[in-house]
């Protein structure tokens, strides 16, 4: 019994939200006072191995075949069954990643397992281990628990947990050999490419980055598009922006654009227009820069900074850079 | 001048070649246009005289709405009207015959030769336009057009020599000269715009008084899979009207001209997109079958604002979104996502936005049978479209209060239909229609602040059949109100005041006198923009534009940057899209150093300007 | 090609979500329904395939109570599903994917389908998995957050997005249960002639009271409004120290910057 992380790769290092489930697993390890195991799985895995050994648990269960080099639905699922099978814990964790959306349910119905997706928080209450998600397009929450004992999948959210917050340690490496056959995975993978979006998908996005007519003129778009790019943001507007052709349709938000809910909307010069809120209201974070302190956005906004943008927004662009 | 047997036989053979010719071509297309459906109207047949008096002999419209060519247009049509018997007789000669005697001839011909100069002057102006100045509306270079002139500058020059003392031989080949033009141009004709020569006149006489006018879509729930299918193979199906509009087309390109999603920088252009993409799958055809054929995404374009069908100066019914429209919902069910989001909020709901509550309708009284007016909310003011609305809504109740005039509002009142309707969900429209009749079951006057509403429920509800109210656009109302002084208002507004005329209620409601009556009753300082009553320009949300998500044209920005240019402190309309949309453009487009023009229905200047009687 | 799409009801997802007295649920007085978005581009794409082959057949299959469920299932159907499968759902609502996915295996396992669309996720409990632990327990071939699908012979080609703009294809043998991402395609709106022809079409009713269950694995124990303190806090001060306070919401309350 205990908790096991499973570490997902990303180039030849470990993924920057599997660096956050291993602190929640932590986390969970300490409150549940339980043992705590991460799995490496993959080919030739001998970096991410090193790398995982610096984290503070128990043990790193490393498992190395050569049919694990390509992710694949099928053989993740096989391998992490057998693993769960063998080490039986209490809990597997990872991070609510697109590959661990893929390849969790089938490990799910293997194991008899359930899967508890998405999670922003976790707490142990009375005995029992309570996981919050969120529900009903984000804006009711919900407190789930895993039914009858058995072992439970759960995937964090992004940022549920920060990865700065994760222990250190020296952890001994166990090698186990499992197996896998070529019959067993049954989908052929190409080469990921990456695509030009022409037409990007706000509504997915995590942060949003949105302009309106406060930056004056279409020379400072530059100015906030580097710092979209800093923050990991995609970039948007109120209409007038978009009027003035300052930045394409597509990259509208509100009663005439797209209606998001972001974890951050950092808006940048948007007075906050009744036609523009109702795009964006339903984000979880909102901070508003405007130089006017009774902008309409203000009442709406969590952060509200009132000053000029011109200053504020190359210096927050730089800070970013920096860290 | 004598003509041999021979010379007769000549000219025999092509004055049968060229009349059949022109009756084969003339047929061929009448042939079509009776494939039409329905019947090409005659109701209130002595205005349609009078319009025909005005119109097509007076040239009253064509000099209207573009003087200089217009009157150039109209020198040439009063030369042809004045040619027609000396053009007769010109044939008859060459069969040694006289239609006129020689006295009544020599007469007749005063009339006509100061109309031989007119027409030259009015004709090489027009080539003069057409190949020098080349507005850009009369689109590519047309070479029927330079050899219509050619011919029409030369029929006027061999006339003239006619009226000369010229030996024999060269009259005669003069004679000769002018047969084989007139012949010519018969032949060419029919062939041509130019046959807007023939057509127009009937078209303008056949036009309809309703506007917008397109046919009733009746869906039967019931019906078996044949009628179904009958019904929706009809829906592609032009009617005679629309079939006859085709061929009357003189391709002008005012429609283009005026089109607010056009001067918006989209697609659409009326003027092919509508009439002229269909002539040639209408000869092709030799059918009417070719109202799916209009392109789709200029069809989603048009605001239904009807600024095209109302310039067109033979006569046409151009805009036929509504055609396009029904058929993509009803046939392909292609339809844009957030249309088809406003339908299932209409389906589900009964309101544009899927809403359960409306607090300005809890706050407003109910109706009941005594009251005097039912008040109509609409969607907009209902669910807070522009929630600044709101404020016209009480503006409108405060002018009622003070006029002692009673209303309530309908609680479970419905959507009227209009985005249904003119976005082309006939099915839904249906719906919405039949609900909202039997909730105003027995009511007798109605009134309201949006005009999509009132049109609907008056003009719109009516083409299906009788309905028991009548209905008023507030503006009619608050004029009448101020007419019949129940209530004074002072002319104390010192703000420099335009007004935006919206297409429902000027062109399709006609109303052009009872907002400026209102307006000026209220303002010392009220002064019209350019494009003004039933020459507005859309603001842009016509035809359920509002809920339009991304457009290729900036419609709404055009009419808004007119505002600006007016040097207006104040914008009021008669509409709450217009409200909105104007509101929506209206920021963008202020310069900084400006103070913000500001948006107020008619209701909002009255109330302010109220005086306590 | 026989193809199933699950299709669920889901509240609009702009509508305002208030929890249920019991706190297991949401109080549906003011809540309008309609097909789970990412389900109805599933639909869609099912529809695209029999379409581009000329044959096969799209069945729908949606769990839900009898007052709602009929008017998505009738929309697929008039959108051009051939036939639906109503699993009949009275409330209270399971909320155990695993077990929804099993009622669905037992509702639909007679029968054996090429392929099986379902949305990416719910806008309701959002689990994200119904699909793939419906294909698994199917024995079924998995992907998910398709892109674009292409069919070749007795295999699908999947394009299947990855984090940050990232896509690859992936190619499975049939049967495949795959999950649709928003924005693969363009949904169609049902045509009068679908409208009327959904009529005929037979939608087959299972109740759910009727299966074989056994308890779920997982439980939704309560369900309640996020602290949601709207307390906006002013950030003032020069630039500098402006921007210093910025970073500090941006590392640790909004937490939005990765590691």
């Amino acid at each position: 019994m205990g908790i096991l992380v499973i570490l997902e790769q990303k180039g030849n290092s470990i993924h920057g939200m599997s660096l956050e489930a291993v602190a929640a697993a932590q986390d969970m390890a300490e409150k549940l006072n339980s043992k705590l195991s991460i799995l490496v799985m993959g080919n030739d895995i001998d970096p991410l191995t090193q790398q995982a050994k610096s984290l503070e648990a128990s043990e790193v269960i490393a498992v190395n075949h050569e049919l694990l080099k390509e992710y694949s639905c099928d053989g993740f699922a096989e391998i992490t069954k057998q693993v769960v099978e063998i080490e039986s814990p209490e809990f597997v964790v990872m991070a609510h990643t697109y590959m661990v959306r893929d390849f969790l349910p089938s490990v799910s119905v293997f194991t008899g397992a359930p899967f508890i997706a998405d999670v922003i928080s976790f707490r142990a209450e009375d005995g029992n281990s309570v996981f919050t998600k969120q529900m009903f397009n984000s804006k009711l929450g919900s407190d789930i628990v895993v039914r009858g004992g058995s072992c439970g999948l759960v995937s964090f959210q992004s940022a549920a947990y920060q990865a700065s917050a994760v222990k250190r340690g020296d952890t001994p490496v166990r090698q186990i050999e499992l197996s896998l056959s070529e019959e067993q995975v049954r989908s052929k993978s190409e080469e990921p490419f990456q695509e030009s979006s022409g037409g990007v998908d706000l509504t997915s996005a995590d942060v949003i980055v949105s302009v309106g007519r406060g930056i004056g003129e279409d020379t400072k778009i530059p100015m906030v598009e580097e710092l979209a790019k800093a923050m990991g943001a995609e970039i948007a507007a109120s209409r007038p922006v978009i009027d003035s052709g300052w930045l394409p349709p597509f990259r509208q938000v509100g009663s005439s654009g797209q209606n998001v809910s972001p974890k951050l909307y950092f808006s940048v010069g948007i007075s906050g227009a009744i036609q523009h809120v109702v795009g964006m209201k339903g984000s979880q974070s909102i901070i508003a820069i405007n130089k006017d302190p009774d902008a309409p956005i203000f009442e709406l906004a969590d952060y509200a900074v009132v000053g000029d943008l011109n200053e504020i927004v190359p210096k927050l662009t730089e800070a970013l850079q920096n860290q | 001048m004598h003509f041999s047997f021979f010379e007769q036989v000549i000219l025999l053979v092509f004055v049968i070649f060229s009349v059949s010719s022109f009756t084969y071509e003339i047929w061929k297309r009448i042939s079509i246009i009776i494939k039409g459906t329905g019947t090409l109207p005659i109701d209130r047949i002595g205005e349609r005289c009078l319009r025909f008096f005005r119109e097509v002999l007076l040239q009253e419209k064509v000099i209207r709405e573009r003087f200089l060519p217009g009157l150039m247009h109209a020198l040439v049509f009063w030369g042809f009207m004045a040619f027609g018997v000396i053009t007769l007789d010109h044939f008859v000669r060459g069969f040694n015959g006289r239609l006129l005697g020689e006295t009544a001839y020599s007469i007749y011909s005063w009339v006509a030769a100061p109309f031989a100069v007119l027409v030259i002057i009015g004709i090489l102006y027009l080539a003069y336009r057409r190949f020098y100045l080349k507005p850009k509306e009369l689109g590519k270079k047309s070479i029927t057009s330079g050899l219509v002139a050619i011919f029409i500058t030369l029929l006027m020059a061999t006339y003239m020599l006619t009226e000369l003392d010229l030996p024999e031989n060269i009259e005669k080949l003069n004679w000769w000269g002018h047969s084989f033009l007139i012949l010519a141009f018969l032949f060419l004709i029919p062939r041509s715009k130019h046959l807007h020569l023939v057509l127009a006149p009937v078209n303008i006489f056949f036009r309809s008084f309703t506007v917008p006018d397109h046919d009733t879509v009746e869906i039967d729930m019931e019906a078996s899979e044949e009628e179904l299918d009958s019904m929706l193979s009809g829906l592609t199906k032009m009617s005679k009207k629309q079939a006859l509009d085709i061929f009357s087309c003189v391709e002008c390109g005012r429609c283009t001209e005026v089109c607010p999603a056009n001067r918006g920088g989209g697609l659409l252009d009326p003027k092919h997109h509508f009439i002229l993409d269909l002539k040639d799958p209408m000869l092709h055809s030799s059918g009417v079958d070719v109202l799916g054929q209009i392109n789709v995404e200029a069809g989603w374009e048009c605001t239904t604002c009807q600024a095209c069908t109302d310039i067109c100066p033979v006569g046409n019914h151009v805009e036929k979104s509504d055609e396009i429209r029904r058929h993509q919902v009803l046939v392909e069910g292609q339809v844009p996502q957030e249309y088809q989001k406003v339908f299932r909020n209409l389906q589900e709901s009964g309101n544009t936005e899927g809403a359960f509550q409306s607090p300005l309708a809890d706050s407003l009284p109910d109706y009941t049978p005594d009251k005097d007016y039912l008040l109509w909310l609409g969607c907009f003011a209902r669910y807070g479209l522009d929630p600044d609305f709101e404020n016209s809504v009480r503006s409108f109740t405060k002018i009622l209060d003070e006029a002692g005039v009673t209303y309530g509002v309908l609680t479970e009142e419905m959507c009227s239909g209009d985005p249904a309707n003119r976005l082309g969900d006939k099915l839904t429209y249906q719906m919405l229609m039949e609900q909202n009749k039997e909730q105003l079951e027995g009511v007798k006057k109605v009134t309201s602040l949006c005009p999509h509403c009132v049109v609907n429920l008056d003009q719109e509800y009516k083409k299906y059949g009788e309905v028991s109210y009548k209905v008023e656009h507030h503006t009619q109302v608050i004029s009448k109100l101020i007419d019949s002084k129940k209530i004074s208002v002072s002319r104390s507004s010192s703000e420099k005041l335009t007004y935006h005329d919206p297409c429902n209620l000027s062109r399709t409601l006609d109303e052009i006198d009872a907002p400026r009556n209102a307006l000026n009753a209220s303002s010392s300082k009220y002064f019209e923009m350019e494009e003004h009553g039933n020459k507005t320009l859309c603001c842009g949300a016509g035809g359920g534009l509002w809920w339009k998500k991304e457009t290729k044209g900036r419609t709404h920005l055009v009419r808004a940057q007119q505002v600006v240019d007016s040097g207006a402190e104040t914008v009021a309309t008669g509409c709450n899209f217009c409200f909105g949309m104007m509101k929506q453009g209206l920021g963008p487009l202020t310069p900084d150093d400006q103070k913000e023009i500001q948006v107020k229905d008619i209701a909002d200047i009255v109330a302010e300007n109220l005086v306590a009687n | 090609m026989k193809i199933a799409v699950l299709i669920k009801q889901v509240p609009v997802s702009d509508s305002t979500f208030r929890p249920a007295e019991n706190e297991l649920w949401i109080e549906e007085g003011q809540i309008q329904y309609e097909m789970n978005e990412n389900d109805s581009f599933a639909l869609e794409e099912a529809l695209l395939i029999k379409e581009k082959r000329g044959e096969g057949e799209v069945v729908v299959v949606c769990m839900g109570p009898s007052g709602r469920a009929p008017r998505v299932i009738r929309e697929a159907l008039a959108k051009g599903a051939d036939r639906a499968v109503h699993i009949v759902e009275e409330g209270p609502f399971e909320t155990d994917p695993h077990q929804i996915a099993h009622i669905l295996f037992e509702s639909i396992r007679s029968e054996s389908f090429d392929l099986i669309f379902s949305g990416l996720q719910s806008v309701d409990l959002g689990m994200g998995q119904t699909g793939v632990l419906l294909g698994a327990m199917l024995g079924m071939s998995t992907a998910t957050l398709a892109m674009s699908t292409e069919i070749q012979e007795d295999k699908i080609r999947v394009k299947r997005e990855l984090e940050s703009g990232w896509f690859q294809w992936v190619t499975l043998p049939l049967p495949a249960s795959v999950s649709i991402q928003s924005g693969i395609n363009t949904p169609r709106y049902p045509s009068l002639k679908g409208i009327m022809g959904a009529k005929k079409k037979e939608i087959k009713t299972v109740n759910k009271t009727d299966l074989n269950l056994s308890e779920g694995l997982q439980k939704v124990t309560r369900i309640y409004n996020l602290e949601t303190d709207k307390q906006t806090e002013y950030i003032e001060g020069d630039p500098d120290v402006q921007v210093a306070r910025l970073m500090d919401i941006l590392k640790s309350e909004v937490k939005v910057l990765g590691a």
